[in-house]
């Protein structure tokens, strides 16, 4: 997507390799991806879960954070589809920066809090908030807002997790420069994982959606800068950490000066919310023009890379997409 | 009685030390101990040159000593309780030699009193090396506080299972950050030694070194409240072992009352009941004279200048300001700020993210303890002006958020040899990503989008060179170039003049996502 790197490495980008895995070992994580993923497709198969929001890719509501992502869930189904009573829940936000929801660097807290809401109105167990901040831990906690918006919530906890101890090594198999990355525990032991990014430029990687949010739960994210390439290193990480689903929160969009701002902040007013990674992600690139210019999913690298892994749709206009307004 | 206020005392002290951080409310003025300490406000209005408009807080304790004696000593001091303290615990059994209360020891402290202030009127701090309160913090910070939050996480981590057991969510995922700090085994070997001293005699320190207790001691006898020996007294000499300063003469009926401290050991363990402490009007022929003679006066005095002149006059005085050492925000001008600062560490233990450090050996002698920040382990963090806060001389001045944002420390400066976008062509974009103040910008550059630092945009807080993947020194570090030092005025109408922003840019960061 950028003269750098650009043809080369799509180029290189076949398919999946599913053949090359030979040694392959059933990881906890995997153990439970399967047996959640039987459970779902068994409770797909009850009448009540064969509406209309089953055949649908995205739901993409318009309106003020809270209501907007409510209706947004509701379209996807209801939370329900993705949890079940008793399941411990983490919830992905942005909140690497110590910066308050005007920026947009973060996710808006009342998009947070209506996520975990749901979550707990549906049963679950516990639900875990989540991030490995890159400025200090308690003041992201406090200037994001999303503490004190949680607090209120019982059963929901707003963490930042900041040692090596919460963290755990796992094997990608399916990584192309990614062989080993360390993982939150608490994301590998949970069933459901929801991605809450927000809609944000990024200066490496173009854009910082959902795939690129899911850097905030290894150990390591340094060395995706370093060592090997980001987008594949991205693309490798997706395929290890699986979220059930994304709400993009687009209320905000840093649409330059990104990711951590202070930059140009645009209001689309939008929610997105979708089972599929990169059928959100590619939606959300399409919302806002980025750094002055329009792009489209397939234009961004580790978007294409990931895609091209068979991670999800990037095709915009072949996604059944719910639209609406709350 | 006075146990009962040493330990609340202590305590009070203690609660104030862990309230510095950079939650501190603005009514709250958590360096209260330090700001009432005389000696130190003395000293570096003497070193400054000028008042400090804090420092007058000092008033308080000098008035309290004019009333009510050197009750500071034995109730308030906090390194005094912490001496009581652990001479309970460690030495309580011990045969201690013991020293003679006439013994010429106790006229050190005048000696160190006078070599301090010597020191301090050619402009050099050292009143930070003995001072007992300055010292104490320094302790805290650099031993005491990393020490309880290394214990802190051990027993987290020993009970992690079992909070996990319980289902205890955020407390089994409880985690603190550990502190470091450099001269942690000095500081830690400075108040061992304090503390060993008592082998000798209880309260060693306060007898014979502590200057803030020469200091009070000068004034102490015009206190109120005086030793008086009844009739009843038969020279049983018990008050005269008891007493922990050694301040009853051979004839137990006379008080060396600069010695003094009110702690009323003497009353309570007088068999007879013959010791009372009633106010009398002071000045009638008991001031006791303080017992330095004048060589060793002479010979302090020429210690102290002597040792201001040698620590003045080393090259590290013309190259103050030329060397790399980012000073925190809102540090007044070097020179001022060297003389004024009393190296008590409270901006250290307060800052946020631990980048302020004590410098050893950076800016020499006259710079010891001096607080720098250790950029490559951390950066200064923009929604934090804490140190400017707690400093109880305000070499770092007290600054709302805005006015600390603008109070720059240093510039930026790309190495371009060893970036890895610039010589590699690497895809690191890190330092852009880290920037709070979106100083670092992207220009297409040969084919490669490449960092580039907007000067005017960078206040120094140093996120990039703490950032910087590159292994070894950051292929970006802040200089101190562009620093602005002010002991007065607006650090946002000079970042005004010199035209710098620390602000939002929209739309300067350029992109360039070419279609293929």
């Amino acid at each position: 997507m950028n003269r750098t790197t650009g043809r080369g490495a799509a180029g290189t980008g076949d398919r999946r390799c599913i053949m090359a895995d030979d040694n392959h070992e059933i990881s906890r994580r995997q153990f439970l991806k399967t047996a959640a993923a039987g459970i779902a497709i068994g409770l797909a198969g009850s009448p009540s879960f064969l509406s209309a929001s089953d055949e649908i890719d995205l739901a993409v509501v318009s309106g003020e954070p809270a209501a907007a992502t409510r209706k947004a869930l509701e379209a996807m189904g209801g939370i329900s589809r993705f949890v079940k009573k008793g399941q411990k829940v983490i919830i992905k936000p942005n909140m690497s920066f110590a910066k308050t929801p005007d920026i947009a660097a973060t996710t808006h807290p009342l998009v947070v809090v209506a996520v975990a809401q749901a979550c707990i109105e549906a049963g679950a167990g516990e639900v875990l908030v989540l991030d490995h901040t890159l400025q200090r831990a308690e003041l992201c906690l406090e200037r994001t807002g999303i503490r004190e918006a949680c607090r209120t919530l019982p059963g929901v906890h707003v963490l930042a997790l900041q040692d090596r101890k919460f963290f755990q090594e796992v094997k990608v198999p399916e990584g192309k420069v990614l062989e080993r990355v360390a993982v939150l525990k608490d994301v590998l032991e949970s069933p459901v994982l929801i991605n809450c990014p927000v809609a944000k430029s990024h200066s490496t990687t173009g854009v910082s959606l959902g795939l690129k949010g899911l850097m905030g739960l290894i150990w390591d994210r340094d060395s995706f800068h370093f060592r090997f390439n980001i987008n594949q290193g991205i693309a490798d990480l997706a395929t290890v950490i699986k979220p059930q689903l994304t709400v993009l929160d687009a209320t905000r969009a840093l649409v330059s000066g990104g990711p951590g701002g202070p930059g140009d902040v645009r209001k689309p007013n939008l929610i997105v919310a979708g089972a599929d990674p990169v059928a959100v992600d590619s939606y959300g690139v399409g919302i806002v023009p980025w750094y002055g210019r329009t792009f489209k999913g397939a234009q961004v690298e580790h978007l294409l890379a990931a895609h091209q892994r068979g991670l999800g749709k990037i095709d915009v206009e072949n996604l059944r997409i719910y639209k609406g307004a709350a | 009685m006075k146990k009962t206020i040493q330990v609340l005392s202590l305590l009070m002290f203690t609660a104030l030390f862990l309230l510095a951080d950079y939650r501190l409310p603005d009514w709250l003025p958590a360096d209260i101990y330090l700001r009432i300490d005389p000696l130190l406000g003395i000293n570096a209005v003497l070193a400054a040159r000028e008042i400090i408009p804090r420092v007058l807080w000092s008033l308080v304790l000098i008035g309290a000593t004019l009333v009510a004696g050197r009750f500071f000593c034995a109730y308030v001091c906090p390194l005094g309780a912490a001496i009581d303290g652990l001479d309970f615990l460690l030495f309580r059994k011990m045969g201690r030699p013991g020293l003679k209360p006439d013994a010429g020891l106790r006229r050190w402290k005048y000696l160190l009193l006078i070599l301090i202030v010597a020191a301090a009127l050619t402009g050099v701090s050292l009143v930070y090396f003995l001072d007992p309160l300055a010292l104490l913090t320094r302790f805290y910070t650099f031993v005491l506080y990393p020490l309880a939050i290394a214990l802190l996480n051990l027993l987290l981590d020993l009970l992690r299972p079992f909070l996990q057991g319980m289902g205890w969510t955020a407390l089994s995922r409880l985690h603190y950050p550990q502190p470091v700090y450099y001269t942690a085994a000095a500081t830690l070997t400075i108040f061992g030694a304090i503390i060993g001293l008592s082998l000798l005699s209880p309260r060693f320190w306060c007898r014979v070194l502590c200057p803030l207790g020469a200091l009070l001691s000068l004034i102490s006898p015009l206190g109120v409240f005086k030793r008086r020996v009844g009739e009843e007294c038969t020279r049983c000499m018990a008050c005269w072992q008891a007493c922990p300063m050694g301040a009853i003469e051979k004839d137990p009926l006379k008080t060396h009352f600069p010695e003094c401290i009110q702690c009323k050991q003497c009353a309570r363990i007088c068999p007879e009941k013959a010791v009372s402490f009633p106010a009398s009007s002071s000045g009638r022929g008991e001031y006791s004279a303080v017992d330095v003679s004048r060589r060793g006066f002479f010979s302090s005095l020429a210690g102290g200048l002597t040792f201001g002149f040698l620590s003045i006059h080393t090259p590290f005085t013309p190259l103050q300001g030329r060397k790399e050492l980012i000073r925190p925000p809102g540090a007044i001008p070097e020179t001022e700020f060297l003389r004024t600062c009393i190296r008590c560490g409270e901006c250290m233990k307060s800052c946020v993210t631990n980048t302020l450090q004590p410098c050893l050996w950076e800016s020499g002698l006259t710079g010891l303890w001096t607080p720098k920040l250790e950029m490559r382990m951390a950066a200064c963090e923009p929604n934090c002006n804490v140190c400017g806060r707690v400093c109880p001389t305000q070499a770092i001045r007290s600054l709302p958020l805005e006015e600390k944002t603008h109070a720059k420390i240093g510039t930026a400066v790309l190495r371009k040899e060893t970036c890895l976008v610039w010589a590699q062509n690497k895809l690191c974009l890190i330092c852009d990503e880290i920037c709070p103040y979106n100083a670092i910008v992207f220009r297409p550059i040969e084919g490669y989008r490449r960092p580039v630092v907007i000067a005017s945009r960078c206040n120094g807080c140093g996120y990039c060179e703490q950032r910087c993947p590159v292994k070894g020194a950051s292929a970006i570090v802040v200089a101190t170039d562009g620093e602005i030092r002010m002991k007065e005025g607006s650090y946002i109408s000079e970042a005004r003049k010199l035209q710098l922003e620390f602000k939002p840019d929209p739309g300067d960061d350029l992109f360039v996502i070419t279609e293929n």
